[in-house]
């Protein structure tokens, strides 16, 4: 099911198109940086070394997947997160293996030629192409509070999604709606998963989603030509397996009830839990407390300030964002912090309940593609 | 081409957004010019019924390049709500965070949005084209990678002050929530040292202060080094002293405020003349833009779409105004306004040249404060003071973004915002006409603009308007 290198092998019939390694020493990247690349990108999917040579084997015998990146009601930060990647090795290797065959924002044709060119990808790559879809389309008045191109963008969307073997939505507002569907949502914003239904929709949420986790998922897409495992909220189970609070470096404190009471005391010097100032580390899955940010420099806990949960699903409309997750007044020893989390989770969404059903749906996904094999023998 | 055409212009690509110009072209020349934000969010409208602070989290998302000024216009005006001012060293982080990302986006504008146009084929048969194309074809040139990589370095000092970029949350009414140590401080200066080396290196080829020294316009004529010298000789080859001329008026709302006063000073300077600023003053005005109700002050502004996008409006962008004037914002007017002598002289001319320049003098001025604000922060001094906030009132805060003067204005009623109101730089710089017909200083800047037979979407109108550096997710929000 999420496999989908049969409607790509019907693609390359109609495309000549080169391998991600011509593509890669066309852009000057040495040999030597080229497998340099593959161990990182093995390491950044948690696979093993063992991998490194097939992905390299992939990489030169496959030909390069085409991206074309569209832009709905958004603000950009995912782009801007994306091009801001830690590793320049990987995002230069990204960006050259993708090439973003079309994208509004950094892009060098305007007007009529930038629609010629997205005209143009689509119908050379048909069925073929990956499509990237940052920020999400209103509905409200026909679509008419986001128009391109003379055009309402959801008609650009199912346009581009209909011969796209698969989509990703980048960040909350593709994913999920962000703020911009917050109460009273006044365009109707619409995530993207509500507008196309048959096509693989991978969900990378976060606002942004940390640059790390855009190129992690796009290269394992590319390498592996499927989609990686996803949990049952539909993200890549690889980078939204975690829940913040458990890998926070804060968790000690809040084990301990050391707890940040306001902004300026003495506890928030000390750097004690900031779950009693909002946080939403105890709900939220997301690997900013691993992968951490701009370069892996830190993360919003680490700045003081608590997680707004911006990963998860409605994490907009949860009353304040500096309101406690649950009004729970005994905690403070290790027996009773997950159960904090927990009932915690039951305020705020369904993220736990999601986690639980990862592991049944990864072997779910297992056996559908065992069956599938089987199918194709 | 026949002398009388209408020219539909958009998607403009490497602008933040989305935007749309109708053009009336006479004799090969912009005859009158309309500019549509096609975006609309209703930020203003999400905001009303939220708790105040919410706004912290909310407003930044109206844009992904801006979003710390959004967070500090936001953060003051809780602040002025609450009737507090932030502990003096936690306001020189939050000043530190918003100097660069002011930087980082000027950065971003020249390399990626700006400099690629002269590398198109069009201009084949120019002398410089071929060290253009090298340097900044879109999305490979080799200025560009350079460029990408110096911004992301600078962007750690918001990495480590905020906890990430774009969208921080660190930046609050009292101060902000992470005390640098003296370790971090080790580390802020040796990346802001980084950032240094690459302008000097690369951005100007030369030492900082020596093009802080230019006062005229022969001096940064005369400029050679780095790819300031590739502009400027561009520049003189295609006139660009005297393409998008604006009106001459200019507006600022004094950036970077500390106890001693802004960084850069707070006023308004018209034909060379300059005043201080009224901010009780402005107006929106809804005449040409899809939105109901009255013109107003924004502390009594309210927007309310108008879903028939009735035919005389022509975009959902409001019209701001100032004493009935339109006023052009940005780098340019900020330098112009502090006084600095190139900058007034730029301001004089005010062209496409004279915006690009004044975010290159801008660049190189920020720089020097950013590496003496940094000095001056106490790692042993409170970071935050405890604001709260009454339940009813109203705040405002009034900041400099990148592109110019950024302002909030927040009614709370029984601890629940009734009224948000955000006029960002775009909006001014991109406002539709009013009801006397004056358009806005971009649709006036661009009558005139040459189009030549065959062009769908002139290349002179570009470099028009990518001068502005529009930001339309914000204009709207």
């Amino acid at each position: 099911m999420t496999d989908f290198s049969e409607t790509s092998t019907a693609g390359q019939a109609t495309a000549q198109i080169e391998t991600f390694y011509d593509v890669m020493r066309r852009q000057g990247i040495t040999r030597r940086s080229f497998m340099k690349y593959c161990s990182l990108t093995a390491a950044a999917l948690g696979l093993s070394p063992a991998f490194v040579p097939k992905i390299a084997h992939a990489m030169e015998t496959k030909p390069r997947t085409p991206v074309i990146w569209v832009h709905g009601l958004e603000c950009t930060c995912c782009s801007e997160s994306f091009i801001r990647s830690a590793h320049p090795l990987a995002k230069d290797v990204v960006l050259s293996m993708i090439s973003l065959d079309y994208d509004d924002t950094l892009m060098a044709a305007a007007g009529h030629q930038a629609e010629a060119a997205l005209e143009e990808t689509i119908e050379k790559y048909k069925g073929n192409y990956i499509l990237a879809v940052e920020g999400n389309p209103p509905l409200n008045e026909d679509g008419m509070y986001c128009i391109i191109g003379g055009k309402p963008f959801v008609d650009q969307l199912t346009h581009a999604a209909k011969h796209a073997k698969a989509i990703i939505s980048w960040g909350a507002c593709a994913s999920y709606g962000c703020v911009q569907a917050a109460k009273p949502n006044p365009t109707r914003a619409t995530p993207v998963h509500k507008v196309i239904t048959d096509k693989p929709i991978i969900k990378v949420p976060g606002c942004p989603p940390i640059a790390e986790v855009m190129t992690g998922v796009i290269t394992y897409m590319l390498t592996f030509d499927r989609l990686p495992t996803l949990d049952r909220q539909g993200r890549p189970a690889m980078f939204y397996s975690q829940r913040i609070h458990d890998k926070c470096y804060r968790r000690p404190h809040f084990d301990a009830g050391q707890f940040v009471e306001t902004w300026d005391d003495e506890n928030a010097r000390k750097g004690y839990c900031l779950y009693k100032m909002g946080c939403k580390g105890p709900t939220t899955y997301n690997a900013c407390s691993t992968v951490r940010w701009n370069e892996g420099v830190s993360f919003p806990i680490q700045s003081g300030h608590g997680c707004i949960g911006c990963s998860e699903d409605g994490f907009w409309d949860q009353g304040s964002f500096y309101d406690r997750v649950t009004d729970l007044t005994q905690f403070g020893v290790e027996a009773n912090a997950d159960m904090v989390g927990l009932a915690a989770a039951g305020v705020v969404g369904a993220g736990v309940a999601a986690h639980a059903a990862v592991s049944a749906l990864k072997t779910a996904q297992r056996k559908v593609q065992d069956s599938k094999k089987k199918e194709e023998a | 081409m026949t002398d009388n055409t209408t020219l539909l212009v958009g998607p403009f690509n490497r602008v933040e957004g989305d935007l749309e110009l109708r053009l009336d072209v006479q004799d090969g020349r912009v005859a009158a010019a309309y500019a549509n934000s096609p975006l609309f969010r209703g930020f203003e409208r999400i905001m009303e019924g939220k708790a105040p602070m919410d706004a912290l989290t909310i407003v930044p998302r109206i844009c992904g390049i801006c979003s710390i000024s959004q967070s500090m216009a936001a953060a003051m005006a809780l602040a002025d709500f609450a009737g507090k001012t932030p502990s003096p060293d936690g306001a020189k982080v939050a000043q530190l965070l918003h100097m660069v990302e002011n930087v980082s986006d000027h950065l971003m504008h020249f390399n990626l949005f700006f400099m690629p146009d002269f590398a198109r084929p069009v201009y084949a048969d120019r002398p410089w084209h071929g060290r253009a194309v090298d340097r900044f074809t879109a999305a490979k040139g080799s200025a560009l990678k350079r460029a990408t990589e110096a911004r992301a370095g600078l962007l750690h000092i918001v990495g480590l002050l905020g906890g990430k970029w774009p969208h921080t949350l660190a930046i609050q009414p009292g101060g902000v929530t992470r005390a640098p140590s003296a370790r971090d401080k080790v580390r802020l200066s040796a990346d802001l040292a980084a950032f240094r080396s690459y302008l000097e290196e690369v951005m100007f080829g030369a030492p900082l202060e020596r093009f802080l020294e230019l006062e005229t316009l022969d001096q940064v004529s005369g400029w050679e080094t780095g790819d300031v010298a590739l502009f400027l000789s561009i520049a003189q080859d295609l006139s660009l002293e005297g393409s998008g001329l604006g009106s001459g008026r200019y507006l600022s709302f004094g950036a970077y405020p500390s106890p001693n006063g802004p960084v850069f000073e707070r006023g308004t300077l018209v034909e060379g003349a300059s005043g201080p600023l009224h901010p009780e003053q402005i107006v929106e005005e809804i005449s040409h833009s899809w939105m109901l109700g009255e013109a107003a002050h924004p502390s009594n502004g309210m927007t309310r779409p108008d879903e028939e996008m009735r035919d005389e409006a022509y975009s959902w962008c409001k019209a701001p105004r100032l004493a009935g004037l339109t006023y052009e914002t940005g780098a340019l007017a900020r330098q112009a306004i502090d006084g600095h002598p190139l900058a007034t002289a730029l301001a004089r001319e005010g062209s496409v040249r004279a915006r690009v320049l004044g975010r290159v003098l801008e660049l190189a001025r920020t720089q020097v404060e950013m590496e003496r604000l940094l000095a001056s922060i106490d790692p042993r001094a409170p970071f935050m003071r405890h604001v709260k906030l009454p339940s009813d009132g109203e705040g405002v805060g009034l900041v400099e973004a990148a592109r110019g003067a950024l302002g909030h204005w927040m009614r709370v009623e029984g601890g629940r915002v009734t009224s948000y109101q955000i006029i960002a730089p775009t909006t001014w710089n991109f406002s539709p006409r009013d009801e006397r017909g004056v358009p806005g200083p971009v649709e006036a800047a661009l009558v005139g603009a040459p189009v030549r037979a065959g062009e769908d979407t002139p290349i002179s109108v570009q470099h028009i308007v990518r001068s502005f550096d529009p930001c339309m997710v914000c204009t709207v929000h």
